[in-house]
């Protein structure tokens, strides 16, 4: 009698979610996938023809018909993937001591610094990247305080440098960071560390084997939050990179808004998807391992 | 860290990390009341000006050409503004309505698939944002659909149904399943046992992924960029235009009037929470 019944209801909870997802999500990926095989038309456009030459260009083996040899785009996928890193590897060492402290605070203070930290994430991206536009161009703050203070003659070319992506991208990431890696951190046994220490081991010795596995899945959750809307960026390279800060965002933009080609637009982003895929597999591939 | 030493080196480190956090926002603040329009940081004293300007009052830019070169236009800013408000109330409507039915469904029943559904709920979220902007930008092209506030809408939905989901579900995982039974024992249907029980747990759970969906949707740029078409403009997407054309004052102003909006969005879903666990 209720089984009938709890099946509508499960139905009619799940419908929204499937249409609109299966619709408006899965729908335009299987496009993307399906573009990115096909041919780029000469005015813009696609033709309907299977063209593996767009996976090709990326990685440098383009069609000899009608490309050269260009290994750019390699060169801006491993450059992309060098920065993600980057942002995590400095994200992760900004964020490692301040959760310590703040895990020592009483309560009170706890609660308040991490409002703190979560706050920016609720003032808007493009506001805080401006920021840094503000601080780092020729005329803007730091030159301008470095000037004054007689530690260099002319301003310095930060701006549109890899520096200033790298940095942009860490100051939007560092909450994403934090926040896995706090809750890790707040959650350490300290009897653990006290009698590591009581038991005769080095500070080394107890971070290395007490304190680094227990924030270990903190460490983890935070650098795969930072790393997937690192790769794929294209507003901090847009704003604060020049040619040298190009990264995959940037291109699959071109591609989409002024190159308009748009099979090779759809195979660069399939890449940067097949990167995002692998990190989560792996991520839970691992997770499955560590408690199985 | 035992020691002295290592306590007040974590805490510099501490203070350095808030104000690498701030600072940068504080400029933005500061800038905003600078009259100086060539070098914003040489203060040449306090102004409204720039505020002014934005809203067409401007003295400083009294010809209509100059006044041009500083904003193009108040009404393109406040159209961006409403055009804001308008997809971030029907997404964070769509989205929490249909991210909570969801997870009403897959807390409180089971059927098969349903770690495979609950695992790919989570995709959306953890897509690159460039991946689905021109995914969707490319789906409505191709079946026709011109690009409008109703795209906009729609691809904002696509990820934020995760992002509620997500919440109300440890909500839901948080609760005790003894009081529905209970109401179900004494007779009461399953829908008021909803509407009476249910509900009033899960408030705390679902007005916070609103809150989160409303904040997300007013600052997404990347989706919006892709799939905005020429009269429907986001106050994101308009900001990064201006951005792009250079530093100007006024955009100073607009800024601070977002930071300062973003605190009190911040402080309200602060307040929230502090009395969900009252």
């Amino acid at each position: 009698m209720a089984a009938p019944r709890e099946r509508i209801v499960l139905a009619v909870l799940l419908a929204p979610a499937t249409l609109i997802l299966g619709v408006f999500f899965l729908l335009p990926l299987l496009i993307v996938a399906l573009f990115s095989v096909l041919m780029p038309g000469l005015y813009g456009g696609v033709e309907w023809a299977f063209y593996h030459w767009n996976y090709g260009r990326i990685f440098g083996w383009a069609d000899g018909l009608m490309e050269i040899f260009e290994p750019i785009y390699l060169q801006i996928l491993l450059r992309s993937l060098g920065f993600a890193t980057l942002t995590v590897l400095l994200c992760l060492i900004l964020c490692y001591p301040v959760a310590f402290w703040m895990s020592r605070l009483p309560e009170r203070w706890r609660l308040l610094f991490l409002f703190l930290v979560t706050l920016p994430f609720f003032s808007s991206l493009i506001v805080r990247l401006y920021a840094w536009l503000l601080i780092l161009r020729p005329s803007g703050l730091l030159n301008q305080g470095l000037l004054a203070l007689g530690v260099v003659d002319a301003p310095l070319d930060i701006l549109y440098t890899p520096a200033a992506v790298v940095l942009g991208m860490v100051y939007i990431m560092v909450p994403f960071m934090f926040l896995p890696l706090f809750a890790a951190v707040d959650n350490l046994d300290r009897s653990l560390v006290e009698a590591s220490f009581d038991l005769g081991a080095t500070r080394a010795q107890t971070f290395r084997k007490v304190i680094l596995p227990q924030t270990l899945p903190g460490i983890v959750a935070g650098s795969v939050i930072v790393f997937i809307p690192s790769v794929g960026n294209f507003i901090v390279p847009d704003i604060l990179g020049g040619a040298k800060g190009l990264m995959m965002g940037n291109l699959i933009e071109q591609q989409f808004l002024s190159a308009r080609n748009w099979p090779f637009g759809s195979a660069l982003a399939m890449v940067v998807m097949s990167v995002v895929l692998m990190v989560l597999l792996t991520m839970v591939a691992r997770s499955r391992r560590v408690r199985g | 860290m035992q020691s002295r030493l290592g306590w007040a080196v974590l805490t510099i480190v501490a203070v350095l990390f808030f104000v690498f956090i701030y600072a940068p926002l504080l400029v933005i603040v500061v800038t905003s009341f600078n009259a100086n329009p060539v070098n914003m940081l040489i203060w040449d004293g306090f102004t409204l000006d720039w505020y002014r300007g934005l809203l067409g009052l401007g003295e400083r830019a009294t010809d209509v050409s100059n006044r041009a070169l500083y904003i193009e236009s108040t009404d393109q800013l406040l159209a961006a503004v409403r055009n804001s408000l308008t997809v971030a109330a029907a997404t964070t409507a769509i989205s929490t309505v249909v991210g909570t039915a969801t997870a009403l469904a897959l807390a409180r029943h089971r059927f098969k698939g349903r770690g495979v559904y609950s695992g790919g709920l989570l995709l959306p979220m953890m897509m690159p944002d460039i991946v689905l902007g021109i995914g969707l930008l490319i789906f409505f092209v191709t079946i026709g659909m011109q690009l409008s506030l109703l795209t906009i809408i729609i691809g904002h939905c696509t990820f934020l149904i995760s992002y509620v989901y997500l919440i109300v579900q440890a909500r839901l995982a948080g609760l005790d399943p003894a009081l529905e039974e209970a109401s179900a024992d004494l007779g009461a249907s399953e829908w008021t046992t909803f509407r009476k029980v249910l509900l009033p747990q899960l408030a705390p759970g679902i007005l916070g992924g609103a809150l989160l969906a409303f904040v997300i949707s007013m600052d997404d740029l990347v989706i919006t960029y892709f799939i905005a078409g020429t009269g429907s403009t986001t106050l994101p997407v308009y900001i990064f235009g201006m951005i792009r054309r250079g530093v100007k004052p006024e955009i100073n102003a607009i800024a601070t009037m977002i930071i300062l909006a973003s605190i009190l969005i911040a402080a309200l879903g602060l307040w929230l929470r502090s009395r969900k666990t009252d």
